[in-house]
């Protein structure tokens, strides 16, 4: 059934080949999952042209294998029920064997466990963050299937963990939000900073939007810790902030990277954050970044500021890549070429047509490649997840400065000392 | 610690028992709940913001602060100008919305009524003043170290003070003043009030008066200690209907008792539960009240 309608697929797509003016008799779908409409729509707009463009690249490079890669893009207005049915629709229907997206770690994880691992097809997100997707690969539930592109909530708590023991602080309170982001987190670095040699006074949660949180905040002053770490958002950060300090607690504060923000500076005041220490995501200081930025800015008319975008690039790319590094371009075979287009030992190759037509000539060659893409050179754990620059910062006065900038490679090295 | 969360439940209920003690009486003598009585609370802060910023651009005098207190005498004043302005307000909403439905339209239509009332005035203080928190002063106040380990901030010692104040003028009010003794009788039977020759519709204005003017306070006090959100009131809303049925409809005591019990509840609770269910503790008080006692502590059976 599946073969007959695939075939049907070819053969429409083959009727549309033979008016068309095209360099290659033959196509090869790619299948994107992404929320063009919707609450995300205008970021998954931007998003799903930006896969276009990658794929535009690939094809003026030659495509895959001689042929022209066909992007099929489908709508999941942001909705699981809707990107499900979509990303059933072109496995299904279209017969593709990859998928790039989707957008919300809520959408992406229903199509990975309900869609591609079944039917084993690739999936390769640009922008779902959460850490369900380790868990489920660490169970062994996503065969492998599961890639992404985009750093992972998991630094975040090593970062946290990094910044309080590297200050010398040895007894940490921890206040975080009362959300799946927040819990999660600290969860996380109760076990890092345990390893990093710290140890935590008192966690407390809190719920968003209360009036005040003095309670809270004697509750976590009991135990008399040295530093506080606080996952929260600017507002209640400010509350929290203010509040924790005017009962008594230390200024040595490590915030999480939602309250690298001037409302929250403002509301505290600068003059009692500084010994206020944060991280964020940085972008990596490499010529591929550039040349990505360069490039898109001629296509585009405009810099690539906007989230997912440099990322869902490099998704496409190693998709295609893999693809060209494939025998059978089947599901399976994408999922296990995907490392061998991004092994650390392979020959350096860059983004762009030119980048690309050298990766095909070097796979043709037999030899392994290492794809340095727009968001630097992309290396994936076992479990699928790549990590990403981080930079730390803390206030001068008013200013914003930034203390100090851990590349990828140096993050992934900490992560790796914190799991084991 | 413990002494610590009293203290904190303590103060934390004045500001509750300060803007019970309106919503208790308006339940009482206009017989309806007044949702919007909360937002009452976020417009006394606000203008009071208003007119703190007016009254300090006469600077020298003006300026200082008072002792250990973070705020002068312009705080003070602007926050008698916002009673003004409060109680404004509150006889506005009363002349051309409640009085108007009261007469006609049934006791939910009122409660939806001040639901409505209720969104328009907080969003207009959003419109107004945007949804980002704003402080009297931007100075941060450190805690003071009383005996038995307990922190408390200057600013909020005045609060206490100001509210057990309020309290005993109100007793006082209530019991020795010609209108005090007839707005009780109104309480009871506005007919019975009438026919004694008491003006009914002047005493509910006075209601109203007594009741924004302890909102505006609150509020006020709020601010002072915590911070201006356009969510100020509404954030406030569960623990002042849980502090105004607890005490009983109507009665001074009662409101007063009622916010202290929610402010410490609230505070002692996060000895025994987590944090998160913190803002469930109110609920969990009015569920009990209506079990045990509907009527509240201080409120009377009814015949």
């Amino acid at each position: 059934m599946l073969k007959k309608l695939s075939l049907a697929a070819l053969s429409v797509a083959a009727m549309s080949l033979g008016t068309g003016a095209l360099a290659s008799d033959c196509t090869i779908k790619l299948g994107a999952v992404l929320p063009v409409s919707g609450p995300m729509g205008q970021v998954g707009e931007r998003i799903a042209n930006t896969g276009q463009f990658a794929v535009d690249q690939f094809n003026e490079a030659g495509g895959v294998k001689g042929c022209k890669v066909e992007y099929v893009l489908r709508d999941t207005q942001g909705q699981s029920t809707v990107g499900v049915d979509a990303a059933k629709s072109l496995v299904d229907l279209e017969g593709v064997q990859a998928l790039i997206g989707a957008v919300s770690s809520g959408v992406s994880l229903p199509i990975l466990t309900s869609v591609a691992v079944p039917s084993k097809i690739t999936q390769v997100s640009c922008c779902s963050s959460s850490e369900s997707f380790t868990a489920l690969a660490e169970e062994g539930k996503t065969d492998g299937f599961w890639f992404r592109t985009y750093a992972t909530n998991r630094s975040q708590s090593a970062m946290g963990a990094y910044l309080t023991t590297k200050s010398g602080f040895k007894n940490t309170a921890v206040i975080y939000v009362n959300t799946d982001f927040g819990v999660g987190l600290a969860k996380r670095f109760e076990q890092d900073i345990a390893k990093l040699g710290g140890s935590i006074s008192t966690m407390v949660a809190y719920n968003e939007s209360q009036q005040s949180y003095r309670a809270e905040v004697t509750k976590a002053l009991q135990g008399n810790p040295d530093s506080l770490f606080l996952v929260a958002f600017p507002v209640d950060g400010a509350t929290i902030t203010r509040e924790w300090l005017a009962l008594g607690g230390t200024d040595n504060l490590i915030v999480n990277n939602s309250l690298r923000s001037d409302d929250y500076f403002q509301a505290v005041g600068s003059k009692y954050l500084q010994n206020l220490q944060g991280y964020d995501s940085a972008q990596p200081r490499l010529p591929s970044v550039a040349s990505f930025n360069e490039m898109f800015e001629a296509r585009f008319d405009g810099p690539p500021n906007g989230p997912g975008l440099h990322s869902v690039y490099d998704a496409v790319s190693v998709v295609l890549l893999a693809m060209e590094a494939s025998g059978d371009i089947t599901g399976t075979n994408i999922r296990d070429n995907i490392r061998a287009v991004t092994s650390p030992d392979g020959v350096e190759v860059v983004v762009g047509p030119e980048g690309f037509k050298k990766a095909k000539e070097l796979l043709a060659a037999g030899k392994t490649i290492r794809y340095v893409g727009a968001t630097g050179a992309l290396s994936f754990d076992k479990n699928g997840d790549v990590q990403a620059p981080k930079m730390t910062w803390k206030l001068d006065g008013d200013k914003n400065v930034e203390t100090g900038y851990m590349s990828t490679a140096e993050v992934a090295e900490l992560i790796e000392k914190l799991d084991n | 610690m413990f002494l610590q969360h009293l203290a904190d439940g303590i103060l934390s209920g004045a500001i509750v028992s300060l803007g019970a003690i309106g919503l208790s009486f308006t339940m009482k003598m206009l017989r309806f709940a007044n949702f919007s009585h909360s937002e009452l609370l976020t417009w006394g802060a606000y203008a009071a913001l208003v007119f703190l910023s007016f009254f300090s651009t006469f600077g020298g005098f003006f300026d200082q602060t008072i002792g250990p207190f973070s705020f002068g005498l312009p705080l003070l004043f602007a926050m008698a100008c916002a009673c003004i302005t409060t109680s404004l307000i509150a006889m506005f909403l009363h002349l051309y919305v409640f009085d108007r439905l009261s007469r006609s339209a049934g006791h939910m239509t009122m409660v939806f009524a001040s639901f409505g009332v209720a969104l328009v005035l907080r969003h207009l203080v959003t419109l107004i003043w945007g949804s980002d928190p704003i402080y009297y002063s931007n100075e941060l106040q450190f805690a003071i170290l009383l005996p038995g380990g307990v922190r408390v901030m200057p600013d909020q010692v005045f609060l206490f003070g100001l509210t057990i104040f309020t309290v005993i003028f109100l007793h006082l009010f209530m019991t020795r003043t010609r209108t005090g003794i007839a707005m009780r009788g109104v309480a009871e039977s506005p007919s019975l009030a009438q026919v004694s020759g008491v003006n009914v519709n002047a005493i509910i204005l006075w209601v109203w008066i007594i009741g924004a003017s302890g909102a505006a306070m609150g509020g006020v006090l709020y601010g002072m200690t915590i911070q201006l959100r356009p969510e100020l009131g509404f954030s406030l809303i569960l623990p002042l209907f849980a502090a105004a049925i607890l005490g009983g409809a109507g009665s001074l005591y009662g409101a007063v008792l009622g916010g202290l019990i929610v402010g410490l509840s609230e505070n002692l609770s996060v000895m025994i539960i987590p944090t998160t269910y913190k803002p469930a503790v109110p609920f969990l008080l009015i569920l009990l009240i209506l079990f045990i006692r509907p009527d509240g502590i201080f409120g009377e059976r009814k015949r």
